[in-house]
């Protein structure tokens, strides 16, 4: 940036803003809807003409990304703001300035907080200026036009002033890239008007209410079956119970409340077998279909997968456990499926015979017995109306193991900000007569790890990294200096994680890579 | 070049990467979303892939980072966003414990 160019006026802002919220701030109680809310706490600042409030109506967020803009209306400009006020206008801006499900389906690893997520590719020129210090999934979770994105550059150097002399901004013109050839790039990708939040936004959404057939599985973990219950609370959210079972046949209840953002962006607090969670879950957009994350609100690394489909919804079969088995094998299959009746005959597929043992609410158990000529492939499974294509495999041999995921990072932790682990995943497949792999889920493995290079050998970062667990968990050890390392230096790491996984007599190796690093004291919703 | 020696590990590290080519200081990598992608020197990991040319221990200059907004995304800044954020902790090293992070636990 040359040094004459404009500068966003937040000091006079934030001063503006402390006088006039305080002001504001006694009528909030006397101001149930949204938009009253937004014209009591925004308005001082962000003029409203006509109904149109200044920056805010030109600008679409989820409801994180309105969560976090309120958070530096507060945190930044002195805003004063219940809690009650500050979800109230979180939710009637997600509602009315949301993003449609087709908008936000490229990005949902983020709004998932998946751990390990390979981030967007939007082009080198949008990862050096956005990317090389946030997510660029927290770029296209947001919609503006042109105009808006250059106020949204000139709002970075006012309040990031430095990110002129770092790295692809002292050494190239950024400033003229900031706000000539960006913003117009951005309105286009981006832009505050589209189809598809027209379409949605003028639509009637269904109600998640209703009785769901549920799987989730935990990487490293439990696979989950049952159902679960949603009804309205009567003020405008939803609870949720669950009734849960690992296959194992262990009981995990759970419950929940949530809130249903945008028609839906299911937001919801509660447990899961007695562990504290968060849910960010997204209806499908015809309403039948509930998917996405459930996560420890302390550690959002440690959670899982979660599916629900309504137990009334078109017979199908939602998922099938486990997702192989090979030949010459028996066990207990467990398959989730809708439309389907308390007799309903199952069939495995080619070469394996099934019987039904047990058939209760969408959760369908069978002995399964695979020939011992089988041949390796992926298999339709039905139960009475109910099929899947593919839904489960034989195989013959494990042929190849990836470790997922295959870059990961952990970072050490103590004191007030805990450590953040790493959970790696054994991934089986198998070469079908055709040469193709067909995939056969996660198996157990033998978890090792191994310095990455000759550097990582020579500081003993296995030694001082942390620990991988028998579940392939890594823990990374503790924060702050080290006094008996080189320099003492943190417990950083640079580490192969080996599994080596049983088949019969072979074994087959699969490797990932590992990163222990530093803590970051910045936990915002969306990185 | 010729004329200069390193005389310590990270610059023999410089040295050999600048013999095998040009160091990006911001490399459009296949990156963990969240994860800063400036190299100079990196927080989660450096221009290398990997962490032995970060700053070690962090500690050491982590209000360096702090206070001129370096790591805006992972480190909270004491110039504008966090002005208070290390008050009452004037020694990283030894204080680190209590430094806390910055969104609201909701």
């Amino acid at each position: 940036m040359s040094i004459g160019a404009p500068r966003l006026p937040w000091m006079s802002a934030s001063l503006l803003a402390l006088l006039c919220f305080a002001a504001n701030a006694v009528q909030a109680a006397e101001a149930p809807d949204g938009q009253a809310l937004v014209r009591t706490y925004c308005s001082g600042c962000h003029l409203e003409h006509d109904g149109v409030f200044e920056r805010i109506s030109s600008i679409r967020k989820t409801p994180e990304g309105w969560t976090m803009t309120l958070f530096r209306m507060h945190n930044v400009h002195g805003l004063a703001l219940p809690e009650e006020a500050s979800d109230a206008i979180t939710r009637y801006l997600a509602d009315t300035q949301g993003l449609a499900p087709s908008e936000t389906a490229p990005s949902r690893f983020a709004l998932e907080r998946r751990p390990n997520a390979k981030d967007l590719d939007l082009g080198p020129d949008l990862a050096q200026m956005c990317g090389r210090c946030h997510s660029l999934a927290r770029v296209a979770l947001q919609r503006r036009d042109a105009d808006d994105w250059l106020k949204h550059m000139h709002f970075h150097v006012g309040q990031f002033p430095s990110l002129e002399y770092q790295a692809s901004g002292r050494d190239r013109p950024w400033w003229d890239i900031a706000t000539k050839e960006l913003p117009p790039k951005l309105g286009a990708l981006f832009p505050l008007h589209t189809q598809a939040w027209s379409d949605w936004n003028g639509r009637t959404h269904r109600e998640p209410t209703g009785h769901w057939v549920v799987v989730g599985h935990e990487p490293g973990g439990r696979d989950l079956v049952g159902t679960a219950d949603i009804a309205s609370d009567g003020k405008g959210g939803y609870t949720a119970r669950y009734r849960l079972r690992d296959t194992a046949g262990r009981d995990v209840a759970g419950d929940s409340h949530a809130l249903l953002y945008t028609g839906y962006e299911w937001r919801g607090r509660g447990a899961l077998g007695g562990v504290a969670s968060r849910e960010v879950f997204a209806l499908s957009e015809d309403g039948v279909r509930m998917s996405g994350r459930w996560f420890d609100p302390e550690h959002s690394e440690d959670g899982g997968d979660w599916t629900a489909v309504r137990a009334d919804a078109p017979a199908q079969v939602v998922a099938v456990l486990p997702r192989a088995m090979k030949a010459g094998a028996s066990g207990t299959v467990t398959i989730v499926a809708t439309g389907v009746g308390p007799a309903s005959s199952v069939s495995l597929g080619t070469g394996v015979t099934a019987k039904v043992v047990l058939a209760d609410d969408g959760v369908i158990q069978a002995v399964a017995e695979v020939a011992a000529d089988a041949t390796t492939g992926t298999r339709t499974v039905s139960v009475g109306p109910a099929a899947g294509t593919g839904a489960f495999a034989v195989y013959r041999k494990i042929d190849q193991v990836d470790v997922q995921p295959s870059y990961a990072i952990a970072r050490v932790g103590g004191g007030k900000v805990p450590p953040v682990t790493a959970q790696f995943e054994a991934l089986a497949s198998a070469r079908d007569a055709a040469g193709v792999l067909v995939p056969l889920g996660p198996v157990p493995a033998e978890w090792s790890t191994a310095p990455f290079d000759a550097e990582a050998a020579r500081t003993h970062d296995e030694k001082f990294g942390g620990s991988l667990d028998a579940a392939g968990r890594y823990h990374p050890a503790g924060a702050g200096p080290n006094p008996v390392r080189e320099f003492s230096g943190n417990n950083t790491a640079n580490l192969k994680v080996h599994a080596r996984v049983a088949d019969g007599a072979s074994r087959l190796d699969g490797e990932s890579h590992l990163i222990v690093t530093v803590q970051r004291w910045i936990t915002t919703p969306i990185y | 070049m010729s004329e200069l020696k390193p005389t310590n590990r990270k610059a023999e590290l410089l040295l050999k990467a600048a013999a095998e080519g040009p160091i990006d200081e911001v490399v459009a990598m296949d990156t963990v979303a969240g994860c800063a992608t400036t190299f100079d020197p990196g927080w989660e990991i450096d221009a290398f892939g990997g962490v032995a040319s970060l700053c070690q221990p962090m500690e050491a200059d982590l209000y360096g980072c702090s206070d001129p907004c370096w790591w805006p995304a992972q480190v909270p800044d004491t110039m504008n966003t966090y002005p208070n954020w290390s008050d009452g902790k004037p020694s990283a090293q030894n204080d680190w414990r209590e430094l806390d992070a910055v969104f609201p636990k909701k």
